[in-house]
């Protein structure tokens, strides 16, 4: 039973690699602005904003397009995409809102960095709605490592 | 069991990789402050070890891996590796030394040579 568990086709291995790169990115450049924008504090510098659209934009997306990208090819590898299991339709569906989050956390961002770049005083409503659509996601995507490895139903 | 332990060793493995990316932020000029960075340095410790003692148990766990398999012996000589250099590129960045960025690269290109070896497991 480990032993099957354990064993999988060598097509599988390079979007599987890819997969993980990208999800392992995205969760890095997350954690990294889950972790920056609110350790510095309430008045927030405009560096730290920046570096918060930036690890948004710059990273996560990419990231999280890679990990989207290489989910389906493994779907079809695994011939998953006709009648996906379970644990396959729960990535997905976390992946997918995982999106919108980003999305929105990317634009408040986008806003809060340009109002820093102006001088004008920190957007303090943006940032913690950044942080706050980055937690949300960032619990979300635990849940998802946890659905990914022991494949429940 | 085999399930909670894989979900435990990739988690530590996400916890090594965010460490990689956060200090990638730095090594390319970023400021993201010492919360962050302590964060990072906290996660790399707990996700290092975590990699180690639930990958070793996965080895002894699943029937056909074994501790001395050439790609197990890799990883953990590969995990060494990522390990100093991770502890230099802690050292360094407090100190701000020049050379930070280069062994940070050397610990990031560990950790993708780690994640090769546990998608590919040569000779397995």
């Amino acid at each position: 039973m480990t032993l099957l568990a354990a064993i999988r086709p060598d097509e599988w291995n390079l979007p599987l690699f890819l997969h993980l790169v990208g999800a392992m990115t995205l969760v890095g450049a997350l954690l990294l602005v889950g972790v920056s924008l609110p350790g510095a504090g309430r008045v927030r510098t405009a560096g730290v904003v920046r570096l918060g659209f930036r690890g948004l934009l710059f990273a996560a997306l990419p990231a999280w397009i890679l990990m989207r990208g290489t989910a389906e090819w493994l779907a079809s590898e695994e011939n998953l995409d006709d009648d996906p299991p379970g644990w396959v339709d729960a990535g997905f569906m976390i992946s997918d809102t995982g999106f919108l989050l980003l999305i929105a956390a990317t634009i408040c961002a986008g806003l809060a960095a340009r109002r820093a770049g102006r001088d004008r005083p920190p957007a303090t409503g943006l940032s913690t709605a950044v942080i706050v659509l980055v937690w949300i996601s960032l619990i979300a995507y635990l849940v998802a490592i946890w659905v990914m490895t022991t494949k429940p139903s | 069991m085999y399930d909670w332990l894989l979900f435990l060793h990739v988690l530590a493995a996400f916890m090594v990789a965010a460490t990689a990316v956060i200090y990638t932020a730095v090594a390319l000029g970023a400021s993201p402050g010492t919360p962050a960075i302590r964060v990072a340095d906290a996660i790399w410790n707990i996700g290092g070890l975590g990699t180690l003692v639930f990958g070793i148990w996965l080895a002894l766990y699943v029937d056909g891996y074994e501790v001395w398999d050439g790609w197990i012996l890799g990883a953990i000589a590969v995990w060494l590796i990522a390990t100093g250099t991770g502890e230099q590129a802690r050292v360094q960045l407090a100190e701000g030394a020049r050379n930070f960025a280069a062994v940070h690269w050397v610990r990031t290109l560990a950790v993708v040579g780690l994640l090769v070896l546990m998608v590919w497991k040569p000779g397995a």
